[in-house]
């Protein structure tokens, strides 16, 4: 009715002052039914036109004769075009078909989350990493504040729903880190060997994740570079435990960054003693830099990285009563180049090369084992867009792993292990857009181990679908294998590929600056290495499971200035591996992990502050004074950071963060002795953190023309 | 001869029905927008634009009308919707006039808006952005009143974060109200705005 109304309110306007005109109308609705609002209709190459009205109808004059073009165009919707001329355009009915990849078509979300510039639903924000209380710029450290991962301080490596460490890999511009993590020794934190302002984008999947990538059962965890810079600069660090010096240099098509960073804990060690003996305390050089270069089609970048560190200290031997010597020197370095560019017919081609070296000698009193990895990575990708609402790619892997140990404990002979592991891996994924509120991944890979003599194929599929403008449903599954590890392969090439099922459900809210995500899961192992303590033999008889419920909350908007994000974790899992004697949880594994990180924008103070609480059920432990096997449980962990930046003026940050405030005593797990003392017992000594609170002061210093530009960013 | 002058005479004329056409169009774009019509406003723009191919005014108002909405939205659909819209009329433009300061100012405004909206999600990535804009705006066109204006605007929203001494962006804030007193627009629909933001701005330096 409303519609008759004011179409014959505009009729007469429209005749009172129109003649030989002729007057276009119609209505304009969508694939299903509905009346388009604020479409624009108009005749192509005129002025005449109208935008519709709420139930779709528009209507307007014109002069034109002879044939004419009549378009309507809305955002997220296809042009729709149609010749003819102008009175044939009397009450036509116009459907528009949505443009599928239109920027609110819904995003496949189970199992993955995204940061950064690129991401639609970011989970965590540019900033966020580094400006993360505890984290300390550690991409893993902030990457632990998310569900589904698992906090293991004596470790620092990422593991994911059950999954041990060596079960995420790391990919750079799509292209493999064989060595992610810096080189430590068992009980002694790693950190990730990446700073994390040099990338834009960080995907983090917990699970049934693309074709695209291989060889990891858990996790992919996928860091983008940043495809250019916008500024020259010059940044000044000036921290307590070591300076870093870096400086950006732009051309017109050209860009390079240079990243060098001396790192000394030793005066640090002395005004903060730790739990440890230190002969030398830790030391590292590194540096790294970015080249990147636009063509007129494409985009090259070249990442490179070295580092070389080294620490000596003493600590406790359970089983002789005396200290034990423990030295590490580690080198590594790593290079990384790609091409991303439009070939032929809109054919997008990706291809690049990653080779990782890496160098340790690890001596314990007074054995030594030298180790050197030279891990090489090759990959070409293809793909394109067939229709509005499909892409294929397709692409290929190869991977080249060689490892050589050297183990020498006067006066025993020398003994060498090791192993050269080809890889070669094929996959095809089509990504179908059925609507804007439907869509799926369908993914096969097939991987052939030569080592091994191994082949197989993997199929993946995922699909969301889109309830509404702000929630969605999103479901994955598929197969993951793993070549065995370096531990097991330096001794045989008589086993095989490990292998897990994921299965992954997730549901998302999202409104304005607040997001729910809530997602569970299934995962069964097959095929996990097992080995009988005191004998050389190896087998794949191992199995597990692993079940549980994420949560995660996220809410940027009730409070003005202050953004927090809470995730909780439930996980029920049980493994048969390695020297295991029945199916039991491992000891990385805590049934319920919390975590809540708060930023909060102080204006009067030019200062952000922030606290993080982590929190983690006990983890088992196996006692061997008890019967039961993996019986222990150590008492509960508790975290709590703060850190401070405080803007100095635009360009001098000052900054300052401390972990753990309340000093509480966290205990990892315990080691036992291999033989029975006098009473009969096997004697225990707790794993703990090697400091109770670590606290750190930075000056950042940033010269550039662009007097706002700060490291804010970087810190 | 006669054939020729015939179409000499038709080709004049048609221009001249052309730019009464533009003139139209344009000042109906102008009176809708500025009556609150912003939706109807952008939609003329957009026709024009199609229609005149070769001038910049008719998509820089389809950016200029849908970035000034952006500005006082506070839903991210909306927002979104606004910004998207303004982003690509500006991107077919910058593409054939990528020394247009009057583009490039806009340019800016459009990702200062999404940093007014959340600046912690986008000042990191954007504000570098923004300043190189007004960088190469200035290089480009010193003497143009909208440069200096959205410069010191910008350069003000950060002194003002840091709380460090406003007086030199007083001087340039007044030295743009001198350039847009000494303004003469090239045309009617050439850009001919800022001088009272500018005024504003001023009365929060003191």
């Amino acid at each position: 009715m409303k519609h008759i109304i004011i179409s014959g309110f505009l009729f007469l306007n429209l005749f009172s002052y129109l003649h030989a005109q002729n007057i276009i109308s119609g209505v304009v609705g969508d694939t299903r039914g509905n009346p388009v609002f604020g479409a624009n209709v108009y005749l192509h190459g005129t002025y005449d036109g109208a935008t519709t009205l709420e139930d779709g109808s528009f209507i307007f004059s014109s002069s034109q004769t002879g044939t004419v073009a009549l378009v309507v165009s809305y955002l997220s919707y296809r042009e729709y075009r149609r010749e003819g001329t102008p009175n044939e355009f009397v009450n036509i009915n116009i459907t528009l078909r949505e443009d599928l990849n239109s920027l609110d078509a819904v995003v496949i979300s189970a199992g993955t989350f995204n940061a950064g510039e690129k991401a639609r639903v970011s989970v965590l924000k540019p900033l966020d990493i580094v400006t993360t209380a505890g984290s300390a710029g550690d991409i893993i450290a902030a990457l632990q504040t998310l569900p589904g991962t698992q906090n293991v301080g004596e470790s620092g490596r990422l593991f994911v729903r059950g999954g041990d460490a060596g079960e995420t890999q790391t990919f750079v511009d799509g292209l493999r880190v064989p060595q992610p993590y810096t080189a430590s020794v068992q009980n002694l934190p790693s950190r990730g060997r990446f700073s994390p302002f040099l990338f834009s984008g960080i995907s983090f999947s917990t699970g049934g994740y693309s074709a695209e990538y291989g060889d990891a059962l858990s996790s992919v965890l996928l860091l983008e570079t940043r495809d250019r810079v916008e500024e020259e600069k010059t940044e000044i660090s000036l921290m307590s435990v070591g300076i870093s010096l870096g400086h950006i240099e732009k051309w017109d098509k050209r860009s390079l960054n240079i990243n060098t960073s001396y790192i000394n804990l030793a005066p640090y060690q002395v005004l903060v003693p730790e739990n440890l003996d230190w002969n030398k305390a830790y030391e590292s050089l590194a540096g790294e830099a970015i080249y990147r270069q636009e063509f007129k089609n494409g985009l090259w970048k070249v990442y490179t990285a070295f580092d070389a560190a080294e620490f000596d200290f003493n600590r406790e031997n359970i089983d002789t009563a005396l200290s034990q010597n423990v030295k590490l020197k580690n080198k590594n370095f790593y290079l990384n180049t790609s091409y991303r560019g439009t070939i032929w017919n809109n054919w997008q081609l990706f291809t690049g090369i990653s080779q990782g070296h890496s160098e340790n000698l690890t001596s314990l009193d007074e054995r030594n084992i030298e180790n050197q990895e030279n891990a090489f990575h090759f990959k070409a990708n293809l793909g394109k867009r067939i229709s509005n609402g499909v892409r294929l790619v397709g692409g290929i892997d190869y991977f080249r792993t060689g490892f050589e140990e050297v183990y020498s404990a006067a006066p025993s002979p020398i003994s060498t292990s090791g192993f050269n592991l080809q890889q070669f891996a094929a996959f095809a994924e089509a990504d179908v857009l059925f609507s804007r509120n439907l869509a799926a991944k369908v993914g096969l890979r097939y991987s052939y181990y030569d080592e091994m003599e191994e082949a197989g194929i993997s199929p993946r599929i995922s699909a969301a679908y889109r309830i509404n403008e702000n929630a969605q449903l999103s479901a994955a599954m598929g197969k993951f294998v793993q070549s065995p590890g370096q531990d097991y392969l330096k001794f045989t090439s008589d086993i095989c590929t490990e292998e897990a099922s994921h299965f992954i459900l997730n549901f998302q809210y999202q409104k304005e600056r607040r997001l729910l995500r809530a997602e569970i899961f299934q995962k069964d192992y097959s095929n996990l290495i097992k080995f009988e303590t005191g004998s050389p033999g190896f087998n794949n008889n191992g199995s597990a499971y692993a079940r549980g419920l994420d949560l995660f909350w996220r809410d940027d908007k009730t409070i003005k200035n202050l953004e927090y994000w809470f995730s909780y974790s439930f996980i029920d899992t049980k493994r048969d591996y390695r020297d295991y004697r029945e199916k039991v949880t491992p000891y990385f594994v805590a049934p319920h992990s919390a975590s809540l990180v708060t930023k909060y924008w102080v204006q009067a103070w030019r200062s952000q502050m922030g606290f993080s609480y982590n929190y983690s059920a006990g983890r088992p432990f196996n006692d061997p004074n008890t019967t039961q096997f993996m019986s222990g449980r150590t008492k509960d962990f508790n975290n709590l950071s703060f850190n401070w930046a405080y803007l100095l003026s635009s360009q001098k940050i000052l900054y300052f963060s401390v972990s753990n405030v309340l000093g509480h005593k966290n205990i990892f797990g315990y080691e036992y002795a291999g033989t029975r003392d006098l009473n009969g017992n096997f004697r225990s000594r707790a794993i703990t953190p090697t400091a109770d609170r670590f606290f750190f002061v930075g000056f950042f210093w940033t010269l550039s023309d662009n007097k706002a530009s700060n490291q804010l960013e970087n810190l | 001869m006669d054939k020729l002058i015939i179409i000499l005479i038709l080709m004049v004329s048609g221009i001249v029905r052309g730019q009464g056409n533009f003139y139209d169009g344009m000042n109906k774009g102008m009176e809708l927008w500025k009556t609150g019509q912003t939706e109807e406003a952008s939609a003329i723009f957009e026709r024009i634009a199609a229609a005149e191919k070769e001038s910049w005014l008719p998509n820089y108002y389809v950016a200029m009308v849908n970035t000034t909405s952006a500005f006082k939205e506070k839903d991210f659909n909306q927002l979104n919707k606004y910004l998207t819209r303004a982003q690509s009329a500006l991107d077919k433009e910058l593409a054939k006039h990528p020394n247009n300061a009057e583009l490039l100012v806009l340019q800016a405004m459009v990702h200062t808006a999404w940093i007014a909206y959340d600046p912690m999600s986008y000042g990191a990535s954007l504000s570098g952005k923004v300043s190189q804009l007004y960088a190469r705006a200035e290089q480009l066109s010193p003497e143009n009143p909208r440069v200096v204006l959205g410069k010191a605007q910008f350069e003000m929203g950060s002194a003002q974060f840091f709380g460090t001494d406003l007086s030199p962006i007083c001087t340039k804030l007044e030295r743009s109200i001198d350039l847009f007193d000494n303004f003469s627009p090239e045309s009617s629909f050439h850009p001919n705005w800022g001088k009272n933001q500018a005024l504003e701005s001023l009365s929060n330096c003191k």
